[in-house]
């Protein structure tokens, strides 16, 4: 930082020469006025989204036939994709921050972090892109290999933890990535060995909630690790410390004081995860099939308030009842997720205090 | 099973975890590179000898077990050639070195076998008048093949068409993207960093009640906003703006549909969180000592923050900027409400005044990829385009971030020699 030493000149001289002065405070006054009118109207803005929406259920025109329970249908298709994404993303996003705040060495985690920031930055649009055309004919044909999956990877990295555990310490703080070849050759091998099947499990439609669920919750992943890290690392190393030194290990320090003195940040990072799903748009409008079912079939198609709202708006005239219905479904959301968020800041607003009091574990 | 072992399996567990997230955007990425490029990379042509005697040249564009879609040449028009070819019929494969692929300037593919003059005479046949490209790709070496890409590349980026889902250049989709996050960046800056000095300034009920306001519209779903841009911006004051300026042209709209100015406004609101939590963090971040020490020595308050405060928080404000852009750029959903068009008559930026023209619709990177994918009249040639597009777009996403992430962490080393 360098400061040039003729401003520090200036500021002395002035204060010598009334005008001058004058002239410099008076263009402080327009400035702190500027930074007034510029916040005021950021606030006007930000408040303007609650108010236009809340104004626009008082405006009067009659709701279309059958409109709640299209809301109703529209409603439980976003929580059913919604559930599914969280199934993917709280197991991943949760494990990954565990790793990462816990055993991983200070250098993976210096680029583990970047790492799922890009991943947050990848637009839905390319996620969606690739779950309709990519994920999707392949997935038609191989749910029980999924399936298989979910069953397989997490049974042979325990295994693998109980086996070779013990001699692995040296290498602990990179582990993921000594697993990243082999968990890569164990899912080759079985999407292969499935390929030429008969697929077990049929689907109704290869755009599917299942779909929707890898898709959306890969989109949540990176939200749900960084506040769930960001809890872990909360909490002072000082207890993990005393517990290591009563015997314990890392694990059982980890299982029994670190988390249960993070819930609360640990929570909030789930809410605001399921709120990222709720409200997510390019991935389901683009590999959910937009099929308005009110079940909870993983096989089948959803149609979520979201995408309804891109598809319909746009034909939409303002005071129909059809416009009225769809800003409707754009208050529903906003309620919806704007309560997870406040829920979710509370609670790691409360982590925090406690963490600045001391007064953790 | 004693505890040691039980926890080097957790460990081992959430280790997994933390693989299986690496696993899966090194896939993504690498999916992505691979059919961006591959969809410009020249294919082969085929000659299929069939068992009931036809004879099918053309690309191979899609395969499964038991049949083969073949585009051959599209006569009449785009879209029109596909066969469908059972692998069980075909007696005879080749690659024959004299086969050519006669590119039209409206997108069709013709396919013929022979030397340039009968390519020329497939050409004159098609009625069309002009061929954007003639080639023979089963004679090119490799480096032919990629000098092939690098054109194939380079009209992609940098021709437009008027079908943009299925064939062409995208770049109307590039200068409307560009020109919607630099119109946005101009809103948004100036009011972002407003706010977040005001924040950084005064404590109290205004302080706190805009606080509150950004931490938790931030998680706000972004089509809500487009919904907001769509209700507020265009049906309210566009219509109104229409009735006061440009009655004579109603009903006809001009600010009273989707444009480039409402799209801008909403991704702008959209991206302000981003743009106020970054510079205020960098704010927060200059020693006291360097304000005390510039308001003992006579400086104003608006002295200080103009000449000290925010040059020391300049690299704040670029890496809010580029969040803000990134972020922008990524955000398809709202823009789908205000303004976005899959074939826009005329670019939002030109040389006839006033140059810069905000209530065109126009159309944009992140659209394309849906469009192309989904709604596309021709989805054989879509999808791959789509990718490519998107490869496009990650490029710049990804870019900008990795750039936003390098210059945080010399804001970090920066601060602290400061400190020091």
């Amino acid at each position: 930082m360098s400061v040039n030493p003729d401003t520090y000149g200036a500021f002395l001289t002035s204060s010598h020469d009334p005008a001058l002065t004058r002239r410099r405070h008076r263009r402080d006054r327009l400035g702190a006025l500027a930074v007034q009118l510029g916040t005021a109207v950021v606030l006007a803005a930000l408040l303007s989204i609650p108010l236009f929406l809340i104004a626009s259920l008082v405006a009067w025109t009659p709701l279309p036939e059958g409109a709640w329970a299209k809301l109703g249908t529209l409603f439980a298709g976003t929580v059913k994709a919604a559930t599914f994404a969280l199934l993917v993303a709280v197991p991943l996003g949760i494990g990954a921050a565990v790793f990462s705040a816990s055993f991983a060495s200070p250098r993976f985690r210096g680029w583990f972090k970047p790492c799922l920031e890009i991943l947050e930055a990848i637009p839905t649009v390319v996620l969606g892109l690739v779950a309709f055309a990519t994920v999707a004919p392949w997935l038609k044909g191989s749910v029980a290999t999924l399936l298989a999956l979910v069953v397989a990877v997490p049974a042979l990295l325990l295994a693998g933890g109980f086996a070779f555990g013990a001699r692995t310490k040296r290498i602990a703080g990179w582990l993921p990535l000594w697993i990243l070849p082999v968990l890569i050759a164990v899912i080759a091998i079985l999407v292969a060995a499935s390929a030429s099947r008969a697929p077990l499990i049929a689907v109704t439609t290869p755009w599917n909630t299942l779909l929707i669920g890898l898709a959306l919750g890969l989109a949540a992943v990176p939200l749900v690790f960084s506040i769930a890290e960001d809890a872990l690392l909360l909490i002072p190393s000082t207890h993990v410390r005393s517990a290591l030194a009563l015997g314990a290990t890392r694990w059982q320090a980890l299982v029994s004081i670190v988390m249960p003195a993070a819930r609360s940040g640990l929570i909030a990072a789930v809410v605001l995860g399921a709120s990222r799903c709720l409200g997510e748009t390019m991935i389901v409008l683009m590999a959910s099939g937009n099929t308005p079912l009110a079940n909870f079939n993983p096989l089948d198609g959803v149609r979520t308030l979201s995408a309804e709202l891109v598809l319909g708006l746009p034909e939409a005239a303002p005071p129909g009842g059809a416009y009225r219905l769809l800003l409707l479904a754009a208050l529903a959301l906003f309620v919806l997720t704007f309560t997870l968020n406040l829920l979710a800041a509370q609670a790691r607003a409360r982590l925090r205090r406690r963490a600045d009091r001391g007064a953790l574990a | 099973m004693n505890a040691a072992a039980k926890g080097e399996a957790g460990t081992w567990l959430v280790s997994g975890a933390a693989a299986v997230c690496l696993a899966a955007m090194l896939a993504l990425l690498a999916w992505l590179a691979f059919a961006g490029f591959a969809a410009l990379w020249p294919s082969r042509i085929v000659d299929l000898r069939l068992a009931d005697g036809r004879d099918v040249l053309g690309e191979i564009v899609a395969s499964s077990d038991e049949a083969l879609a073949v585009r051959t040449s599209e006569r009449d028009r785009l879209g029109g050639g596909y066969v469908r070819v059972v692998r069980s019929m075909i007696t005879a494969r080749s690659e024959p070195e004299d086969a050519f692929i006669v590119a039209l300037a409206d997108g069709r593919h013709l396919f013929g076998r022979g030397d340039a003059s009968v390519a020329a005479e497939v050409q004159r046949d098609s009625g069309s008048p002009d061929a954007e490209e003639t080639v023979w790709p089963n004679a090119l070496g490799f480096f032919g093949r990629a000098g092939l890409f690098l054109r194939h590349a380079g009209r992609f980026l940098a021709t437009s068409t008027p079908a943009p889902a299925i064939a062409g250049g995208v770049l109307p989709a590039l200068i409307g993207t560009v020109t919607l996050v630099a119109l946005m960046s101009l809103i948004v800056m100036p009011l972002g960093v407003a706010t977040a000095v005001y924040l950084h300034e005064r404590r109290g009920f205004a302080a706190s009640l805009v606080r509150g306001a950004i931490a938790n519209l931030a998680g706000v779903p972004s089509i809500v906003y487009g919904v907001l841009g769509l209700g507020l911006f265009v049906h309210g004051l566009g219509a109104d703006i229409d009735r006061w300026f440009f009655a004579d042209r109603l009903p006809v709209p001009t600010f009273g549909a989707g444009g480039l100015l409402w799209a801008a406004l909403t991704l702008a609101i959209l991206t302000l969180p981003v743009v106020v939590v970054s510079v205020e963090e960098g704010l927060a971040r200059i020693p006291p000592s360097l304000r005390a020490g510039s308001l003992a020595l006579g400086a104003t308050e608006g002295e200080t923050i103009w000449r000290l405060l925010l040059p020391a928080a300049r690299p704040a404000l670029l890496t809010g900027l580029i969040l803000a852009i990134a972020r922008a750029a990524g955000a398809v959903a709202p823009l789908m409400l205000v303004g976005v068009v899959k074939l826009a008559p005329a670019l939002p930026i030109d040389a006839t005044f006033p140059y810069l023209h905000p209530s065109r619709q126009f159309m944009h990177l992140g659209f394309t990829v849906y469009d192309a994918a989904l709604a596309g009249p021709d989805a054989l040639r879509g999808v791959p385009r789509a990718f490519s597009a998107a490869l496009l777009l990650v490029a710049v996403v990804v870019a900008l971030n990795l750039f936003a992430i390098v210059l945080r962490n010399r804001l970090r080393e920066r601060y602290r020699a400061l400190e020091s």
